[in-house]
């Protein structure tokens, strides 16, 4: 059994990263003006000038490196909040760290005049890295330090307290609110090269951080009595984590807007296909995320032309099924 | 108060003739700390406004005394007060009784997808041209039942799942607030503005007649609230535990979801999804009684007093211009419930939803 399980993740690994690889391929060919795989392949390697050739390069690259970033670093982020957690609900979003982005790009279009998605990078990262340290803060107040539930509950008292310093601007003032709804909901659209190199480094950053704490993940979902029998530094996995959590989130919120859904689904598909081990989940949630995103995001791009539909609302209404038929597939640990 | 919080002494008795029960002496004396807090929020409620009524006076008018400012207080800030209570309340119960089903503290009904579900509705209608609200508060009251009674039908597979049931719902509540934005952003922007204002949840303009649903469905579901009071005990137990003790755990969290479900869709109903009272209400009230459970009557107190105190300060804190009250739901609640997490003074007083 445990041979037959290894091969079923190998497999299931590798079915994951042709899916990767077909989603780009979609993402660079599909769109306004569709362009063969060939010529696709042709603009990659060799450039030239042709119109289709240039849209590849200018338009469709950067689009796809973004959603290769961001739904790598929301899913990975999501699978070590859940971790830290213990709560299988826990993501960016509803422990307040996207919405701590959120607040920071709304006070930059209303107070200090910036309009532009590279000039909101910053703003969001900030935000973020703030939320992410005022959750810990309250966390690890009181005695017992940061539990699992006072880190949740922290968590959502945050959110709760961003989201109306959120709205209180936002009904005050119309025009920033004209100008939010769209950075709000999430979406590739018009991102360049400059941002790809603005936040690559910082996800680089957040993916070690995760990464290198999975085994104290393991340990953590026994319990944390457990974990510290087992040897594990406790309350370290929980701030390295959440410290990468925190970097992904913030980087992948700057860039693309604060995309719900992929950092909350995609653990849950991960470990429904390859088990809890957090070695295979987090680079399976790695896999699954951008295929998420950038499938929703190809979609988008072809449900109600010439418009587009962002990614953030494709990826929700795509992969509800994908996550209702496997929740209920799987029997899920109460 | 340094001692473990598995105390069977925190009980009282009392006695009323022949009949006798236990009374929990912390959740008594908050309930009621809550309702004098309360009382006096209402009171000044009542006072402030554009024209500034003494409380002697509010109270005189209150007990059916003759006074010029009778129409102020009676047919302008009564009404709304009456909302803001039924809507608190409401929203308390529905949350204490969601989270206790989903065994999860960040559950809520905006989590499992029914403000999405009526914010959904709504919007559609709104961007469809549909404006009137005399229509409104009943198309998103659908939306909100439609919206939990889908996740449930998805959610169930032999038995209701704690863990399932919440994660189809966040699932659902996404893609229903997908939807919804979608339409924000496709549609007019003088109707993302209302949508937006909407779906904050604003006690703006509602009156007698706005309020009828909420009063009836509260006076209607009293008894099956009592009654939810009771069973909410025997599902807070593991499930095995539940079952061998004779609890029919499938009908008892059909009908703790469902009275959540019809309060909080109404409540969204009459004012918007006003965020986050059903999620904090709750837990504030169970860290303050110090219950294994959460406290049903407490939580609907703590709603109610949220809600009246968040509306009061949207109304005044930068008049003329009023702020909608779901702004302040969260300014008023959160940094409480930050400060009760801070304070905590047991490790196990965190450690169960």
């Amino acid at each position: 059994m445990p041979a037959a399980f290894r091969t079923r993740r190998v497999l299931a690994t590798s079915a994951a990263v042709v899916a990767l690889l077909l989603a780009v391929l979609l993402s660079l060919a599909v769109g306004a003006r569709a362009i063969a795989p060939s010529t696709v392949f042709d603009a990659l390697l060799h450039g030239g000038t042709s119109p289709d050739a240039e849209v590849v390069r200018q338009l469709r690259v950067p689009r796809t490196l973004i959603g290769l970033m961001v739904g790598a670093a929301l899913a990975l982020a999501g699978t070590a909040l859940q971790g830290i957690t213990r709560n299988p609900i826990a993501d960016p979003g509803i422990l307040g760290i996207s919405q701590g982005s959120s607040v920071g790009v709304v006070l930059a279009i209303a107070f200090f005049g910036v309009h532009s998605l590279t000039g909101y990078v910053w703003f969001a990262f900030a935000g973020a890295a703030l939320a992410a340290v005022a959750v810990h803060a309250v966390a690890s107040g009181g005695r017992g330090g940061a539990t699992p539930v006072k880190l949740a509950l922290g968590g959502a008292a945050i959110n709760a307290l961003l989201l109306s310093v959120t709205t209180g601007i936002l009904t005050t003032r119309a025009s920033a609110l004209d100008e939010f709804r769209f950075w709000q909901i999430g979406s590739l659209d018009g991102r360049d090269t400059q941002i790809v190199g603005q936040i690559w480094p910082f996800l680089l950053l957040g993916a070690v951080l995760v990464v290198s704490v999975a085994r104290g993940l393991d340990a953590l979902a026994l319990g944390e009595d457990v974990a510290k029998g087992l040897g594990q530094r406790v309350a370290t996995v929980r701030i390295v984590g959440g410290i990468g959590a925190t970097v992904l989130t913030g980087a992948a919120v700057a860039a693309a807007g604060p995309v719900a859904f992929v950092g909350l689904a995609v653990p849950h598909i991960a470990r429904a296909i390859v088990g809890s081990d957090h070695r295979w989940v987090l680079p399976m949630a790695a896999v699954i995320g951008p295929v998420m995103l950038l499938v929703a995001d190809v979609a988008g791009r072809i449900v109600f032309p010439p418009g587009e539909v962002p990614a953030g609302v494709m990826t929700a209404l795509i992969g509800v099924p994908f996550l209702v038929t496997l929740v209920r597939r799987k029997a899920v640990p109460a | 108060m340094t001692t473990v919080n598995l105390r069977p002494a925190g009980y009282g008795i009392v006695r009323a003739g022949r009949a006798s029960f236990l009374l929990h002496r912390r959740s008594a004396l908050v309930a009621v700390g809550l309702l004098l807090l309360l009382a006096a929020a209402s009171v000044a409620y009542l006072c402030v406004g554009e024209r500034f009524v003494g409380p002697t006076e509010v109270v005189r008018i209150l007990l059916g005394q003759p006074s010029p400012s009778t129409f102020v207080v009676e047919e302008l800030r009564e009404p709304r007060l009456v909302v803001a209570l039924a809507v608190g309340a409401a929203f308390g119960i529905a949350g204490a009784l969601i989270q206790t089903v989903a065994r999860n503290p960040l559950a809520s009904p905006d989590i499992i997808g029914i403000s999405q579900g009526a914010g959904a509705v709504t919007v559609a209608a709104m961007t469809f041209g549909l404006t009137s609200y005399t229509v409104l508060p009943y198309l998103s009251i659908a939306g909100g039942v439609l919206a939990a009674a889908l996740v449930y039908v998805f959610a169930w597979r032999g038995g209701l799942h704690a863990t399932r049931f919440v994660l189809i719902g966040i699932g659902f509540a996404i893609a229903l607030r997908s939807l919804t934005t979608l339409f924000m952003t496709k549609g007019d922007y003088l109707v993302a503005q209302q949508a937006q204002i909407w779906m904050t949840g604003s006690l703006n303009g509602r009156g007698w007649d706005e309020s009828a649903p909420i009063r009836w469905t509260l006076l209607l579901m009293l008894p099956a609230v009592l009654w939810a009071a009771r069973a909410q005990r025997t599902v807070s137990l593991d499930d095995d535990t539940a079952t061998a003790l004779g609890v029919r755990l499938g009908g008892v969290r059909l009908g703790l979801v469902a009275v959540g479900v019809v309060l909080a869709s109404v409540a969204t109903g009459v004012a918007g999804p006003v965020d986050f009272v059903a999620l904090l209400a709750p837990q504030i009230a169970r860290r303050m009684t110090r219950t294994a459970q959460i406290p049903l009557l407490c939580s609907a107190l703590t709603g109610a007093a949220v809600v009246v105190l968040a509306d009061l300060l949207g109304r005044r804190l930068l008049s003329p211009v009023e702020l909608p009250v779901g702004v302040l739901t969260a300014a008023v609640g959160a940094p409480y419930l930050i400060w009760l997490i801070v304070r905590s003074r047991t490790a196990s007083a965190g450690g169960k939803a």
